[in-house]
């Protein structure tokens, strides 16, 4: 009897502590803490721009098209537009503290990740289309990407 | 008797500005674009050189203002706040030719709202695609506090456009015809010899806005 009460207490011990480890963030999380999160997530933005810029002189024309930088620049990006995310996602990343994110995103956060699968795919498509060096090809992908940042921004960005 | 109350200038100021806004609120903020005989055209694009257009545009109206018609001269119907307060008292008390003092207001707000709405797009970065001919003339905190600005300035515009449209509305309710004198340019008044403006032609008006429109262009195009 005795022996049998141990044994569901340290079951029942066991199963508690084994839902409390899974229920904690089980991932393997790269940030010490929210603030790291923030500048991470910064910083990957930042490269998102900038390699964006650069593609945007292009397209306007005012720098002259060249192949060869236009497709690193769209590698870079569709590598870079899975970065960001992780930063928000994890539990205690809802911070908008020293950063443009709004609460909207945790309080919308599945059309916040809907949005970001669309920047994700918008970027992979530039990328292909960029094979093809031709400006015509790339212009509406180029275009359509610009304007998933933009979904995402309203909203989700401070002014 | 009917007189000459909008010259040509005033008139052409006022439609293409409709014309304008109606272009820049569809243009605002639109990463689309389309093609016209295999040249691309941005709304974005297009957006920017509106606002150029209309920047020269309230310009020129600010110095016709002071210089033009005088049905259309600050002069003739901005009025202290004495005027103000007895027009509010009884609007419909006094004919007036040209803007009544609640009127008068309106035209200051609107024309500060859109040359507010003209400048501070020049320092405009959507951090996407678009910057402002003077976005790197000021820090980055400036740029965004501007940028925030002339987005819901906007929503201002609207609603001092909503409050002109409604006056005409209720004037024309009083069977007072306020569009017509502005497509026209002639005034129906009671026999009052003595209330006629004098006029400047507006071709000059026009040419000032040419003048204005030149070094704009050529500056922030």
């Amino acid at each position: 009897m005795k022996i049998k009460n141990i044994a569901t207490f340290t079951l029942a011990f066991g199963v508690a502590l084994s839902a409390l480890q899974f229920s904690a963030p089980a991932q393997a999380d790269p940030f010490t803490n929210a603030e790291d999160a923030v500048k991470y997530r910064q910083s990957a933005l930042s490269l998102v721009r900038a390699n964006f810029a650069h593609m945007s002189g292009m397209v306007r024309g005012e720098i002259e098209y060249d192949a060869e930088a236009f497709q690193e620049r769209a590698n870079a990006l569709k590598h870079l537009s899975h970065i960001p995310f992780d930063a928000f996602s994890g539990a205690g990343y809802n911070v908008t503290e020293n950063s443009d994110a709004l609460p909207a995103i945790w309080e919308n956060w599945d059309d916040f990740s809907e949005k970001a699968e669309a920047f994700k795919s918008a970027a992979y498509e530039l990328a292909t289309a960029a094979e093809s060096e031709n400006m015509r090809t790339i212009r509406p992908r180029f275009m359509a990407t610009a304007r998933t940042c933009q979904q995402c921004h309203e909203g989700y960005r401070a002014d | 008797m009917v007189i000459k109350l909008w010259d040509g200038f005033i008139r052409g100021f006022h439609w293409l500005l409709v014309l304008a806004l109606i272009g820049l609120w569809f243009t605002g903020g639109n990463l689309d674009y389309i093609e016209v005989f295999g040249v691309f055209i941005e709304f974005i694009d297009v957006h920017h050189k509106l606002g150029l257009f209309v920047l020269a545009l309230v310009l020129t109206r600010i110095i016709w203002g002071i210089i033009g018609s005088q049905p259309g001269r600050f002069s003739s119907f901005v009025r202290g706040p004495k005027a103000i307060l007895m027009y509010l008292r009884n609007p419909f008390q006094k004919e007036h030719l040209t803007h009544n003092p609640g009127g008068a207001i309106v035209v200051l707000v609107m024309l500060g709202l859109l040359l507010a709405q003209a400048i501070t797009g020049l320092f405009t970065d959507d951090a996407i695609y678009f910057r402002g001919p003077l976005a790197s003339t000021v820090s980055d905190t400036t740029v965004r506090a501007l940028t925030s600005y002339h987005k819901q300035a906007f929503d201002y515009l609207l609603i001092v456009i909503a409050l002109h449209i409604v006056a005409i509305l209720v004037y024309a309710l009083m069977r007072k015809n306020l569009v017509g004198p502005m497509i026209t340019g002639k005034k129906q008044v009671s026999n009052e010899a003595s209330s006629i403006p004098k006029q400047i032609h507006g071709g000059f008006g026009f040419l000032i806005l040419a003048v204005n429109l030149v070094w704009i262009y050529w500056w922030l195009g």
